[in-house]
């Protein structure tokens, strides 16, 4: 028997879909194992764009291309991680609220969305001007680099709340 | 299945892994790893990163094989996203080697890390032979077989599991 919700995220926690995920004993790993399958698609389909527009050449293929290539994979795996992501944190909601990883974590994929929106509507918009040029411009560059040390924010701090989940009450 | 792993994990602790494996959590490494708490999810951070491009390398052959990406012939996309394949595999067995120091008997007297140990080494097997393909059907037609369409799909699910045991060690029966 669950105590009375206090806040949001109790009633989250308490609620029929999440307390069957965190009484299940299969469930929540099940739903860990999809959300790293569609992060590392994510991450690694992002990284290969990221790194195109930092400067690892290793191939000739443009930049406008690889963007359009990987694109349907990120979003297909960000919506899964996002769906699975959700469920997960519905398990266990109010001791994920106060866990700074996972704030972290939430702060980090705002200014990776950020960043890529700003990066999209400002230097990408005249991709085809400078895709073939021996060096791609310093936002271009600044903008690949910040999103490689954003998405690596982000594994990190979904790990290390694996590691400290439950420690802060 | 669980009686199986079970069985399996009793199985390890009967043979002279077990000796092996205390001995191996007792060597100076494996004790540096465990007094350090950030030093297990730093490498395991870094097995994820190494996964992560094995498997969008894996998922980008996949693309260019059933035309879904690129106007590459098959020989640059192999040779593209192979050199990023074998990269991250370099990265995910030395990550792996050090998470194996940092928790030897939960990992090598485990089913599951067998199991995933055996899938590594036949999805790594599997993606040279796959490579080898598409640079061969590049120099003919530079159109994929069949064989060779399978053997992409079933690259990307052998990866996926890879990964659904690499998350389930943690739960393995034992």
């Amino acid at each position: 028997m669950y105590p009375e919700p206090t806040n949001l995220w109790e009633r989250i926690e308490y609620s029929t879909l999440g307390t069957t995920i965190a009484e299940s004993t299969w469930m929540f790993p099940a739903l860990e194992t999809a959300h790293v399958i569609a992060l590392v698609t994510v991450i690694g389909t992002i990284a290969l764009v990221d790194l195109r527009l930092v400067g690892v050449k290793g191939h000739a293929l443009r930049v406008s291309q690889l963007a359009k290539d990987t694109l349907p994979l990120t979003w297909g795996a960000f919506a899964l991680a996002a769906l699975t992501g959700g469920l997960l944190f519905c398990s266990k909601a109010s001791s994920y609220m106060i866990n700074p990883w996972f704030l972290g974590k939430m702060a980090l994929l705002a200014l990776a969305g950020l960043n890529m929106m700003y990066f999209h509507m400002t230097t990408w918009r005249t991709v085809e001007h400078w895709e073939q040029d021996p060096s791609f411009p310093t936002m271009a560059k600044v903008a690949g680099w910040l999103s490689l040390v954003f998405w690596l924010g982000v594994v990190f701090c979904g790990r290390a709340i694996g590691f400290t989940l439950g420690i802060f009450y | 299945m669980g009686d199986l792993l079970y069985n399996f994990t009793q199985w390890l602790y009967s043979t002279p892994l077990n000796q092996f494996a205390q001995s191996m959590s007792e060597s100076a490494l494996s004790l540096w790893i465990v007094e350090r708490f950030w030093a297990i999810p730093i490498m395991q951070v870094t097995h994820i990163l190494g996964i992560a491009g094995s498997f969008a390398a894996v998922l980008m052959l996949n693309m260019r094989v059933f035309n879904l990406a690129g106007h590459a012939t098959l020989a640059e996309t192999s040779a593209r996203y192979t050199k990023v394949l074998w990269w991250s595999l370099a990265v995910i067995i030395l990550s792996g080697g050090l998470m194996l120091f940092g928790d030897t008997v939960r990992n090598l007297l485990n089913s599951i890390f067998w199991i995933k140990m055996v899938l590594v080494v036949t999805a790594v097997l599997l993606a040279l032979g796959f490579a080898r393909g598409l640079r061969r059907q590049s120099a003919v037609n530079d159109r994929v077989s069949g064989g060779t369409k399978a053997l992409a799909i079933f690259l990307v699910v052998l990866w996926c599991v890879i990964m659904l045991c690499g998350r389930w060690i943690a739960y393995a029966p034992s």
